[in-house]
């Protein structure tokens, strides 16, 4: 195993005329470790997100499980990507017109697990989570169905790292709790480290290790 | 042990399927293209080879007709009846002016069930061949031996429902015959007084002489003697003997020139041709000639219909192209899912290209199927409407072209809508809708 499941050092990241930019001298998650990352709306939380995720480019170094995603490019990248790192999106982000164990099948896809194993991992994870019939068409499933499909997606590939965008955004406060009672006690029984954005101030009681963005923001890139 | 897993091709199968309507009339138009090119280009070839089979190891065709294309398309395809005999004499005159391999006289006019009646000597089935190297082959009985006995073609046989030792009427000209059903005022009158008698069928020889029936000349001659003298008003029964110069007429007669052995070819043929073309009272063709010059007119047509399949291919690949293009606006959230769980940009181009490819092969495969159909569907009509017997079956080099062609087509539609998703921000398309 690795020492840290996520290490930024030296991360700088601008928008082409933005007001704003991301700075992060250094950042670490360990294994298996839940980190909240608080801050308000267009904050740039997602941004290091997506950053992280390698979905954009920034200066500095990002290593996530082993994986030195700022100096891969392009199919590597992806492939690290998809072997070490699962997303959880607010809106989910299921692949409409495919069923529950399909969406589970396709965070499978590219990752370093056996073809052969690829069906009782997707089945195992939807038992696990609650979803009754995964041979459902996710559009037919309950929205917190769905979040479990989204769940069972990210957790498919055993990554080291699960990058959870404002999971709760468009929940109320009972749906909220359940659905980080999910995505926390998931990750902890698989033993991804959580990286979760959220600007609702009621979840930092979840996490034992609470960071706000603030102190990574500077100014903008000029 | 479970093995499922999620492939590319249940990718771009549920987005074909996602868009039923698109999908399936782009198939259509794929399908309907290669189709029409297929057919096209196989009855083509098809036609070439029947027309090449007719006129087999005949040199020169002899007629009264007006131009030699009417004489060979009359006197080897049964197109029509030709309008002017020429008489006996002038048979024996051409006969008897030049050292013949042989030559055998025909008089066409008459018909049973639609099937045109050929009369002719024996020489027509020991020495003529309907396709040059291939002799008559008897599926049934034995050729006619004298007056009154009739042979079959294979065609003819199978669409009279005629049997060995039946009698048949024949009809004067074109029209039904009495056991053809109900009687026609427009058609010719029916032979009554002479029956034939059905003494072999012939085994198929792809040409249109298979949808003819034959008889001996002289029965013929018997016949139309017959309704002369009715006319002048002389009853009574008619013989061989009472036959005149009058009766005795050809319509038709095919010429082999001496060759060398080994050889098809005869030296004296162009000599032999310009000697007969003096005579104003007689047609002469070189069949292989005149197929040539058919095919030369027809050429320009078919070109034209090519083409325009050609044009319907392109327009199917543009299609395909569109409908894919206009889809990728609804599915830039689907590739960059795709993207975030570790797909590569070139894995979605060819996700996308793949989805192009499986359109176009879909269309090919279901054209090729259409085409067969057509093709039999043609293959028939042209055999019931002119006579003309077509093999069906698609030329396997045209087919291979075609649908290469196709799937390349496919390929290069493919192109712009997979560059489209190959661009796709995934970052900018994993955000909540506004």
């Amino acid at each position: 195993m690795t020492a840290t499941a996520l290490s930024i050092r030296d991360l700088r990241f601008a928008y082409p005329g933005a007001s704003w930019s991301l700075a992060v001298p250094r950042f670490e998650i360990a294994p298996g470790e839940q980190v909240l990352l608080v801050g308000g709306s267009g904050r740039g939380k997602s941004t290091l997100l997506q950053v992280v995720a390698g979905l954009r480019d920034a200066t500095g170094a990002v290593e996530v499980a082993g994986y030195r995603i700022d100096e891969l490019r392009g199919a590597a990248r992806d492939e690290a990507r998809g072997r070490s790192i699962g997303m959880i999106f607010q809106t989910f982000n299921l692949l409409h017109g495919f069923t529950a164990l399909e969406n589970v099948l396709a965070g499978l896809m590219f990752s370093a697990i056996a073809p052969k194993e690829h069906e009782a991992r997707a089945r195992g994870l939807l038992q696990t989570l609650g979803i009754p019939d995964p041979e459902a068409e996710v559009d037919r499933l309950s929205v917190g169905q769905q979040q479990r499909v989204a769940v069972a997606r990210a957790l498919a590939a055993r990554p080291a790292l699960v990058l959870a965008d404002e999971p709760t955004a468009s929940l109320d406060p009972e749906n909220t709790a359940t659905a980080m009672d999910l995505i926390q006690s998931a990750c902890r029984a698989d033993g991804a480290a959580l990286l979760c954005t959220s600007h609702d101030p009621t979840l930092r009681a979840r996490f034992a290790r609470v960071e706000s963005i603030d102190p990574f923001l500077a100014g903008g890139a000029a | 042990m479970s093995t499922r897993t999620l492939t590319d091709g249940q990718i771009v199968m549920r987005s074909l399927r996602a868009r039923p309507l698109s999908t399936w009339i782009t198939i259509g138009m794929v399908a309907t293209s290669v189709a029409l090119l297929l057919v096209l280009l196989g009855m083509r070839t098809a036609a070439r080879g029947a027309f090449d089979r007719g006129s087999g190891n005949v040199h020169l065709l002899v007629s009264a007709d007006p131009s030699p294309l009417v004489a060979v398309l009359n006197g080897i395809f049964y197109a029509n009846a030709p309008s002017k005999p020429i008489a006996w004499a002038k048979f024996q005159q051409i006969r008897n002016g030049f050292p013949y391999q042989w030559a055998i006289p025909t008089q066409q006019g008459d018909s049973y069930r639609g099937f045109p009646t050929m009369a002719t000597s024996t020489d027509f089935f020991s020495k003529f061949e309907p396709a040059a190297g291939e002799p008559w082959k008897l599926a049934d009985g034995r050729f006619f031996e004298r007056p009154f006995e009739i042979v079959l073609g294979a065609a003819a046989a199978k669409g009279s429902g005629l049997r060995m030792g039946q009698q048949v009427f024949l009809t004067h000209g074109s029209g039904a015959s009495r056991e053809g059903g109900e009687p026609d005022e427009h058609a010719g009158h029916v032979h009554v007084e002479f029956p034939f008698k059905v003494v072999g069928i012939l085994e198929p020889t792809g040409s249109a002489h298979d949808r003819a029936l034959f008889v001996d000349l002289e029965s013929s001659w018997i016949l139309h003697a017959y309704d002369r003298r009715e006319r002048a008003g002389i009853e009574g029964k008619i013989t061989a003997a009472d036959l005149t110069e009058e009766d005795r007429k050809v319509t038709g007669i095919l010429l082999r020139l001496p060759t060398r052995a080994g050889s098809d070819a005869s030296a004296a043929m162009q000599q032999q041709f310009d000697t007969l073309r003096r005579d104003t009272a007689i047609v002469v063709a070189q069949p292989a000639q005149q197929i040539e010059k058919l095919f030369e007119i027809v050429s320009n047509v078919d070109g034209i219909f090519i083409g325009m399949a050609v044009v319907v291919l392109f327009s199917s690949a543009i299609s395909t192209m569109l409908a894919l293009y206009n889809s990728m606006a609804a599915r830039t959230r689907q590739i960059a899912v795709l993207r975030v769980l570790g797909a590569s940009r070139g894995r979605v181009f060819g996700l996308v290209l793949t989805e192009s490819l499986m359109i176009t092969m879909a269309g090919a495969a279901a054209g090729v199927a259409l085409a067969l159909f057509g093709g039999i569907a043609a293959s028939a009509w042209l055999k019931a409407s002119i006579g003309l017997v077509i093999d069906p079956s698609l030329d396997p080099r045209s087919t291979i072209i075609v649908l290469g062609g196709a799937v390349a087509l496919g390929a290069l539609a493919g192109i712009l809508p997979a560059w489209r998703a190959y661009q796709v921000p995934v970052a900018d398309n994993l955000r909540p809708a506004a």
